[in-house]
């Protein structure tokens, strides 16, 4: 009788010790969430964004970057809404979050309050300069549409042969389109070589024969573009029917298309075909027609967990898996430094990424750095242009000089 | 009258008076008591997330939106399909003082109670203004013109640089007596108040009906040249309808700048305008509690749907194609079908459910 109940109890021992064992086994859990446009407006960028964040993560669980740690992100569709976005951010912040990504321009900006208040750090999707004003938590991960712009323009100025280069800017309707507008004016009025014409606010024409015969009669040779692919594809298709595509940078007499960097990518290939020829695009996201080492690892982990080519191939997917290698990155270096994995110490961590402590993800052309005075991740941006159907780079990474001056 | 002021078992009205009461009997207002008790009691009992909380606070305040449109399509028979418009015009309103005097002076935290009635009385000004065309137009006609305002209002804001061109623009926290309305509880305040402005209003709407002006509103929209030959003045009624509309909206506009702190474009689109109007058509046009019921269906749905939309983004292989048509799909679906199957709306369901129960357990 004895020997039963001393098993019995030894039994419940081991069970209470099994249950026990395994729940310090399984390491903490950091939770992250994520809002973004997966349906609805920009969800052709905000879909295999998230595509990049979520595969990242899981990556990085599987394959013990954290150790026993694990991340758990929830990725919820905001369809592009800021007041979806605002609940979005209520409920994760209701589940205990340790940091916040984000997406579009307008509900980065009308959270902003929110992230001071709760003290958060943030990446979002929007590169936004307007981001960064009176706001200490909301990190851009690369350069600043703004910086896109000007760097673009900067280009024109150094090549362009003959006089004055006469430029348009394409700018969608939006807070997200205009923004940058205010700080190419600057950059023109500190000097830079280039006399900006018109600044053209689309609308949703479905033809663009009347705007691009008004440029022309302007003298009009370039045209940066700050909007989403769709509008560009429409221009440039536009552009070559009429016969006005210049067929290399800066043809006289011919219009010579620019773009940051959500104007771009493979995607504007698929919408445009051979009317994208000749478009010089700027951003910080390396692209797989441009092989090396990152985009390997880019569509290694796409073929890992199953995505499409469209996807892998893809910057937004590079872009989602960069914001995702940050957060990471910040967990990883308050795990290594023995703090505790919340919200002040992560928003430490990305303040702590400069000099030697920046951080090189294998997506982008350049480091992250990030300080208490600089929330711009990725300074160096990289032109490319199409030729024969493909993104090439064009020189090596760039860095606006323009931009340090109206700062 | 009947001798039991608690269960009435026909109608024994003497006066025309006593037929215009609120309440029937006096079970009809303990029910309604202990409901108001009811609903101003549970946040106290049952915390609610943040999330949940923010959902209730945007319902109440469509309910605030969908009364006034209701009063000018229900009840005045005038089709406005800018009502969005006029819920931006609360909105920013709120949003002109914040950039006039900065977002957190003392009248924006401190007087919001003034602002949003001033808020409102903007809308009930733009209101009339836009109820103009109405003394010529009618039907199709004056759905246009009140979609031109939406399209004024969406083109004045995106371009105007006071407006912030559509960008957001702050509000700051409010005060109470206890003092400021810190993050925490900032959505269970705005429940509260918005709540009590819901209350209010709903006996406005409930007592004008009973007046002469509120009678007015139904004759013109049953036919307004026998409401003329009756002696009313067609004109001014539709007229001071959109007006009512306008101040509803206002209301609500202000409520949701307060609420979600700040002031964005994007809250007050054509597709909100759609929204609003798919709300007093689920909840049943010509009804006070059809303007309960069409935005508690309709928001919760949207959640579903959201939901929905999500699992099926997640185990089908083209699963965010689908889930991309699903929302407007079902929302979609769910306006023909009402309109084909139950045009009184969900309002009509609960006067059977009321004349049911009222008869139970006797059908006749």
């Amino acid at each position: 009788m004895k020997s039963k109940s001393f098993l019995t109890a030894l039994l419940i021992l081991v069970v209470m010790f099994a249950f026990t064992a395994s729940v310090n086994a399984g390491g903490k859990v950091y939770k992250l969430g994520m809002s973004l446009a997966i349906t609805g407006p920009t969800s052709d960028a905000g879909n295999p964004y998230a595509k990049g964040t979520e595969d990242y993560f899981k990556f990085v669980n599987e394959t013990k970057i954290l150790g026993d740690d694990t991340i758990d992100c929830t990725i919820r569709d905001d369809q592009y809404k800021t007041d979806v976005t605002k609940r979005n951010f209520e409920e994760y912040l209701d589940d205990g979050i340790v940091m916040y990504l984000n997406y579009s321009t307008g509900s980065t900006l009308g959270l902003k309050r929110d992230f001071e208040e709760e003290e958060i750090a943030v990446l979002s999707a929007s590169y936004h300069a307007g981001n960064l004003d009176d706001s200490n938590y909301i990190f851009l991960p690369i350069a600043s549409y703004s910086d896109q712009l000007v760097n673009l323009a900067e280009y024109v100025a150094k090549n362009h042969k003959g006089g004055k280069a006469k430029v348009a800017l394409f700018v969608h309707p939006s807070a997200f389109g205009r923004g940058p507008v205010s700080d190419v004016e600057k950059a023109v009025a500190a000097g830079l070589n280039i006399e900006l014409v018109e600044v053209v606010e689309h609308g949703k024409d479905l033809d663009n024969t009347a705007m691009l015969k008004r440029l022309m009669s302007k003298n009009v040779q370039y045209v940066i573009s700050q909007t989403i692919q769709s509008p560009v594809a429409t221009m440039i298709k536009d552009s070559q029917r009429l016969g006005l595509t210049a067929s290399s940078f800066g043809e006289a007499g011919k219009l010579t298309f620019m773009g940051a960097h959500y104007t771009g990518g493979n995607d504007l290939i698929a919408l445009a075909g051979n009317a994208t020829e000749n478009y010089f695009w700027i951003t910080a996201f390396n692209i797989t027609s441009v092989p090396g080492e990152g985009t390997t690892k880019q569509l290694a982990l796409a073929k890992l967990f199953g995505r499409d080519q469209k996807a892998a191939d893809s910057h937004n997917y590079a872009a989602g898996i960069m914001v995702a290698q940050v957060a990471t990155e910040a967990i990883r270096r308050a795990k290594a430094a023995g703090l505790e994995v919340n919200k002040a110490n992560l928003y430490k961590m990305l303040n702590g990424m400069n000099g030697a402590n920046a951080y090189s993800p294998y997506t982008t052309t350049g480091p992250v750095t990030y300080s208490k005075t600089d929330r711009m991740g990725v300074d160096m941006l990289q032109i490319y242009s199409v030729q024969n159907g493909v993104f090439r780079a064009v020189g090596e990474p760039v860095e606006s000089e323009y931009m340090k001056k109206i700062k | 009258m009947s001798a039991n002021s608690w269960l009435a078992t026909g109608n024994f009205f003497t006066k025309y008076k006593q037929e215009q009461r609120t309440f029937l009997t006096s079970l009809d207002r303990s029910f309604f008591t202990f409901f108001l008790v009811l609903l101003f009691g549970w946040p106290l009992l049952f915390e609610l997330s943040n999330k949940y909380m923010l959902v209730v606070d945007n319902i109440l305040i469509a309910i605030v939106a969908v009364m006034g449109l209701n009063l000018v399509t229900g009840f005045a028979g005038l089709i406005s399909i800018g009502h969005a418009a006029f819920v931006g015009i609360g909105a920013y309103t709120i949003a002109s003082f914040c950039r006039t005097m900065g977002d957190s002076h003392i009248i924006i935290t401190h007087f919001w109670p003034v602002l949003i009635v001033v808020s409102g009385l903007v809308g009930a000004v733009f209101g009339a203004i836009v109820g103009l065309p109405a003394l010529r137009l009618k039907h199709l006609y004056l759905a246009i013109a009140t979609l031109s305002f939406q399209m004024i209002f969406e083109w004045t804001i995106q371009f105007m640089t006071f407006f912030n061109q559509g960008q957001t623009i702050y509000v700051g926290r409010v005060f109470w007596f206890t003092g400021k309305v810190g993050r925490k509880d900032h959505y269970l305040f705005w429940y509260f108040v918005i709540l009590t402005i819901v209350i209010l209003l709903g006996f406005g709407i409930r007592n004008l009906l009973k007046t002469r002006y509120g009678r007015s509103l139904v004759a013109v929209r049953d036919n307004d040249r026998a409401a003329d030959a009756m002696g009313m003045n067609p004109g001014l009624t539709k007229v001071y309808a959109f007006a009512l509309a306008g101040f509803f909206a206002g209301i609500a506009g202000a409520l949701h700048a307060y609420v979600y702190r700040g002031v964005g474009f994007e809250s007050f689109t054509l597709h909100e305008s759609i929204g609003y109007l798919a709300m007093a058509i689920v909840g049943g046009l010509g009804t006070l509690n059809g303007s309960f019921w069409g935005p508690v269906a309709l928001k919760f749905l949207d959640l579903q749907v959201e939901t929905l939309a999500e699992t099926v983004g997640q185990y089908m292989p083209s699963g965010m194609n689908l889930a991309t048509a699903l929302k407007p799909f079902t929302f979609g679906l769910v306006i023909v079908l009402f309109l084909i199957f139950e045009p009184r709306g969900i309002a009509n369901w609960w006067r059977i459910t009321k004349s049911y129960t009222k008869l139970w357990p006797f059908r006749y």
